[in-house]
């Protein structure tokens, strides 16, 4: 009894702040959304469900919604599997490739900000790295700032999601496979397995749970991810890449009409529940 | 019929591939920037990819750090950051440990409710963030970014703690606990020292989230008070006489901090993010 009482007192602090500045703000956030709260103006006055009434007819919300589904499940898929390419050249013992293991989860470190100038100064038309490298292998009539290009941009804006996320995939797979015991392979060699039987059967079980881990927190990352877009394109161009974080933001921060924002922030944590439930269900029929 | 040796080589080749491919596509974007920094103006808009050695230049960099307000925000930057860091360490090492030595009713609630924090959407929860913030009087200061920026961090930081402190055999703190140490002796005579690498890595996390912070400090920084360097970048590369190589300067001395700290604990960084992975039931 007195050790579970100890252990209370210690993670309380944690419990407290997180109650106070993320809990609390959580559910103040879901209940704004019942609201017309406008930042400028005092009176505030409960709308039932006139936010979430008005979304069901925005083009926009619709268009968002949209978006952000497919940048999260493009850009988790394909890290998925990128990041397990990348795993397997980490785990090859070859010159050189200790080095590489070593600097390339630079991406996943610096900021985003720096991450969005750096592609978008190479995204520049004429002087841009991307469009220098095309004229050099002779693709020059494709000059353009790779950016403002309606169906380019939202590509690019996953190829960011990918450039700061595969290295981590992959370094996190690789310390996930150095764990399988090498006599699982030797057994799986003598019943007779290849290379991609033994992939299949001693290799993807043994990560498992690492995969589960990644899986989920980058969805969460992704689909929460306010940054890449906001900084690199604005939404733009002409709403091509906007997405809900950005609709919530602009409607709180800029129209200052937070209650309608809310609502729209309230759809994003019912999406991430529905996933969560989804993938739950799953789980749990796999285990059985 | 591939003999072994041909199928060796075949491989080697596959991984090289594989590795010039990576290092093209991750590491070449932060070269270039780096690269472009130290050209003038021209060559920045020759499209052409060499300069001629005795054409680099300074400039960018002695233009950004004198003319603007670079190294306020700098400085602003590195307190904030410092401060996120020790407290969110304070809080998560102590949390932590609870979570992973204590018999607990709910523990896997807790576990399991700090976790899922990462789920709410933080543009969401910002809202009464600020508000909160605001009727504080905290608005544009150092305590109120770094309270708010806290949220960033913590959760990640104690699930990150408690499966690396998982990982420590309970031995440790019998042997302490016999020699008549309290909690905080335990934690700091015996668990501390063998859990740097882990501690380097939770600390790592906070100070470079902090340091990259883009949505939290545009919301609650009002001035130069607390300004930091992804809103000085933000606004350098948005403005519409855009200089690049100035912002290439600024963008490489963002980055080079995040660069240097990595170097330090890139040896334990997969290892310790991910020992909740590991064994964090």
């Amino acid at each position: 009894m007195k050790e579970e009482h100890t252990g209370f007192t210690l993670i309380l602090p944690t419990l407290i702040f997180m109650g106070l500045f993320t809990v609390f703000p959580l559910f103040e956030g879901i209940r704004v959304s019942f609201t017309d709260k406008h930042i400028l103006k005092q009176a505030v006055h409960f709308t039932g469900l006139k936010n979430y009434h008005r979304l069901l007819s925005d083009n926009l919300f619709w268009l968002s919604l949209f978006h952000s589904i497919i940048i999260t499940a493009s850009a988790v898929a394909l890290q998925f599997v990128l990041g397990l390419l990348l795993a397997w050249a980490l785990k090859q013992d070859l010159p050189g490739i200790k080095l590489f293991r070593s600097i390339i989860m630079a991406t996943w470190v610096i900021p985003v900000v720096a991450t969005v100038v750096m592609f978008q100064f190479m995204a520049q038309a004429g002087y841009g790295f991307i469009n220098m490298f095309l004229k050099l292998i002779g693709l020059g009539r494709f000059d353009i700032y790779w950016f403002g290009n309606k169906n380019a941009a939202l590509p690019l804006i996953i190829l960011l999601h990918l450039w700061r996320n595969i290295p981590f995939y992959g370094v996190a797979f690789l310390a996930a496979m150095q764990a399988i015991p090498q006599s699982y392979y030797e057994a799986a060699q003598i019943d007779g397995a290849g290379p991609w039987k033994s992939f299949i059967h001693v290799t993807l079980p043994g990560i498992r749970n690492m995969v589960i881990v990644m899986v989920t927190i980058h969805v969460l990352w992704t689909f929460n991810n306010f940054e890449f877009v906001f900084l690199a394109t604005g939404g733009g161009p002409v709403n091509a890449t906007y997405i809900l974080p950005l609709y919530v933001y602009r409607q709180c921060w800029r129209s200052y009409t937070v209650g309608y924002g809310a609502s729209i922030g309230t759809v994003m944590l019912v999406v991430l529940m529905i996933y969560f439930i989804i993938y739950i269900r799953i789980h749990e029929r796999q285990a059985r | 019929m591939i003999t072994s040796k041909k199928r060796k080589v075949l491989k080697s080749f596959a991984v090289y591939f594989i590795v010039l491919v990576s290092l093209f596509f991750f590491i070449s974007p932060m070269l270039w920037i780096a690269y472009s920094s130290f050209r003038e103006r021209d060559a920045i808009f020759s499209e052409e990819f060499l300069t001629p050695l005795r054409e680099f230049t300074l400039e960018n960099y002695k233009t950004i750090l004198s003319v603007t307000d670079f190294p306020l925000y700098f400085f602003n930057s590195f307190k904030i950051a410092f401060f996120v860091t020790c407290v969110s360490l304070l809080f998560s090492v102590i949390g932590a440990y609870g979570l992973s030595r204590y018999r607990l009713r709910g523990k896997n609630l807790y576990i399991m409710g700090i976790f899922s924090t990462q789920m709410f959407p933080l543009v969401l929860i910002i809202i009464p963030i600020y508000l909160i913030i605001f009727k504080m009087g905290l608005l544009d200061t150092t305590l109120g970014v770094v309270l708010s920026q806290l949220i960033l961090v913590l959760p990640f930081s104690v699930w990150m703690l408690k499966g690396y402190f998982d990982n420590l055999p309970a031995d440790l703190d019998e042997a302490a606990r016999i020699d008549g140490c309290n909690i905080f002796q335990t934690l700091g005579y015996v668990i501390l020292p063998v859990s740097i690498p882990g501690i380097m890595v939770a600390a790592f996390y906070c100070f470079v989230v902090s340091w990259g912070d883009y949505l939290v400090i545009s919301i609650v920084n009002q001035s130069q008070n607390t300004a930091t360097l992804p809103l000085i970048l933000q606004r350098l590369s948005a403005s519409l006489l855009i200089r690049w190589g100035q912002v290439a300067a600024a963008t490489v001395l963002t980055i080079v901090p995040t660069i240097i700290l990595f170097s330090f604990v890139q040896r334990f960084l997969v290892e310790g993010l991910t020992a909740g992975a590991v064994k964090g039931e």
